[in-house]
């Protein structure tokens, strides 16, 4: 197990090195510098040269991603952005939270929710739960959550006034108004997962109780209850390396949930920094949501060592 | 009478099943709109005209108008352009240089060149497609590019990145096969005869190895129609005004709390419909082509 720990964690980081020295290139390889965004088209070259130098733009590319990276991994520093000269670690301390708490929702909802129904579906295959399940396992992975968020604001906050159309109320001012408010973004960000998370654990299910072993618990007389919990054990492992990736994937469907509903997340920290050129913090961003993928991957990767330990002994 | 139905039947089980055969049916129908896009649409879908804005659906306009007096039901059908060629152009790409990286990788096993293809595209896996799609175009910036006398559209942009991002998924997916297929009796056999390396990787190797490429190529079309749709209505994708579903739906939000639900409801169902038909293609392929990984999941 420690040798899957060790290894999987050090894969991660080599990974995250790789993806953010691309990032990094990138960003840099644009063709407006910060200094011709912040200074303007009529700045000389004097000018221009200074800003570069003030910013240790004028380094070589390899040592301005040594030194970021540095700052990036002992002090957790992210920088300042080179056009707003905002601090990032502040604007990102101030949207994270917000975005954060829906997707934790909606991927709590979805697992929770699919886990039940997915394994009632494979109890009861081919019954009235197990058709509902699979109806709304194609569904939910054909209608775009976006869409699904337009149609239902249509019905439910402007048809009929049963959640607010947009916006987030304060937990502290309205608790009851802030679970309204979450509700309708949660859910539209969590059904496409909910769906193919229904359909991975009723397959994967289905094929561990079909297994020699489970036979053989259930012919010694062991409690169906008992069973099933050993069967689950066993099913989980493809359901918990896809829930893995999709916590990852839900960060990003969040970033346009968000922008439907006027959420100030992260959202609004990325496209406001698109529009305004604000390559610093479009790095800033994405990295952080890149460092989230990996670690949702790694945790996923290993749950599944201690669910089934073959896999660890395997590497 | 009777040849034409079993015809029907060798073609509903080549899809894989009702299910597949309805969404052939449904991609045939929209391939058929996209190309015919110009005979089909009622009218101009850039067409302004003041006096008929924000109509209801009704016989002069079967999905009503927009703000701007442009027929809701000719956009939807052009709109099916960008979207199928955006979200097709980048599958294209994807297989033609995701394959060959996943083929060289698992045909010579056992060497560094594989250890260097496999850890780096397992390293840029960690890639969320979404997020870096979002980020490179606003990277890019959405204006029009001008490579000396190739001007390059942001729809265009946006397809060759999404190609890219695909790249890892299909490398990888082709490697697993072609680790298999190498270690194959035939191909030990093909050795024997004298034939090279290379040529035997292409001609015998690549063949047996496409069945997953094709079912996930087809998973991934539907991916991209969501993506693309996705990025437009930030308004990072094809811009206003050519038509495409994920524009429409972005200038749809405007009037959502005026009651104006044609705007949001129809392109809205447009790509819902396609993604259905791609997802039962997709699916209906696999149990045909593909039956060992019939509980492959895909994630987007």
């Amino acid at each position: 197990m420690l040798t899957l720990i060790l290894r999987r964690t050090a894969f991660s980081l080599f990974s995250l090195l790789v993806v953010s020295l691309v990032l990094f290139m990138l960003t840099r390889s644009i063709p407006d510098s910060p200094a011709r965004i912040v200074l303007g088209d009529q700045a000389t070259e004097q000018q221009i040269a200074e800003f570069d130098h003030d910013h240790g733009l004028d380094r070589p590319i390899v040592v301005q991603y040594g030194s970021w990276l540095r700052r990036l991994v002992f002090g957790g520093d992210l920088g300042r952005s080179f056009t707003s000269g905002l601090d990032m670690n502040k604007q990102i301390a101030e949207t994270l939270p917000v975005t954060m708490e829906i997707v934790v929702v909606a991927f709590a909802a979805a697992t929770l929710v699919s886990l039940m129904l997915g394994t009632l579906s494979a109890l009861y295959r081919d019954g009235p739960i197990d058709y509902l399940a699979r109806s709304l396992a194609v569904l939910g992975v054909s209608v775009p959550g976006f869409w699904l968020a337009l149609v239902l604001i249509l019905f439910f906050a402007v048809d009929r006034d049963w959640f607010p159309p947009g916006g987030i109320t304060p937990f502290r001012q309205d608790p009851l108004g802030h679970l309204l408010s979450i509700a309708l973004p949660c859910f539209c960000l969590g059904c496409f997962y909910l769906a193919v998370l229904t359909r991975m654990t009723r397959s994967s299910l289905l094929e561990v109780l079909g297994l020699d072993y489970m036979r053989t618990a259930r012919a010694a007389g062991l409690h169906p209850a008992r069973v099933l919990l050993y069967a689950l054990r066993n099913a989980m492992v493809p359901v918990v390396t896809i829930a893995g990736v999709s916590f990852g994937h839900m960060f990003g469907w969040a970033l346009i949930i968000e922008q439907i509903f006027n959420i100030d997340g992260m959202s609004r920290a990325l496209l406001t920094a698109i529009q305004q050129r604000d390559y610093s913090m479009v790095q800033a961003v994405v990295m952080m949501f890149t460092v989230v993928f990996v670690g949702a991957n790694l945790v996923a990767d290993l749950a599944n060592g201690w669910l089934n330990p073959r896999l660890a002994a395997a590497s | 009478m009777r040849r034409l139905l079993d015809r029907s039947r060798r073609m509903v089980a080549y899809c894989g099943g009702p299910a597949g055969f309805f969404g052939a049916c449904i991609v045939v129908l929209l391939l058929v709109m996209t190309l015919g896009a110009p005979l089909i649409a009622p009218q101009d879908p850039l067409a302004v005209s003041i006096v008929d804005q924000l109509q209801d659906p009704g016989n002069s306009h079967w999905f009503g108008t927009d703000q701007s007096g442009r027929d809701v039901l000719s956009r939807v059908i052009w709109g099916s352009r960008a979207s199928l060629i955006v979200s097709g152009c980048a599958v294209v790409i994807g297989v033609i240089c995701g394959v060959p990286i996943g083929l060289v990788a698992g045909f010579f096993r056992g060497g560094w060149l594989e250890q260097t293809i496999m850890r780096v595209l397992e390293a840029v896996s960690a890639i969320p497609i979404l997020i870096w799609a979002i980020a490179l175009v606003g990277i890019f910036g959405v204006k029009d590019a001008h490579i000396g006398p190739v001007t390059i559209s942001n729809a265009t942009k946006l397809l060759i990145m999404l190609g890219l991002l695909y790249i890892p998924t299909l490398a990888r997916l082709t490697y697993t096969s072609a680790l298999g297929e190498s270690q194959a009796n035939y191909v030990a056999a093909r050795r024997l005869q004298g034939v090279s390396g290379v040529r035997i990787m292409f001609s015998d190797v690549l063949p047996n190895c496409l069945s997953p490429v094709i079912v996930q190529a087809t998973l991934l079309l539907a991916i991209g129609i969501i993506i693309e749709a996705a990025i437009s209505f930030v308004g990072l994708g094809v811009q206003p005004p050519t038509p495409s579903w994920g524009n429409m739906l972005a200038s749809a939000r405007d009037y959502l709390l005026s009651g104006e639900w044609w705007l949001s409801v129809f392109p809205g169902a447009a790509i819902s419909i396609t993604v259905v038909a791609f997802n039962l293609l997709g699916d209906g392929l696999r149990d045909r082509l593909d039956p060992r990984h019939a509980s492959a999941q895909m994630t987007r």
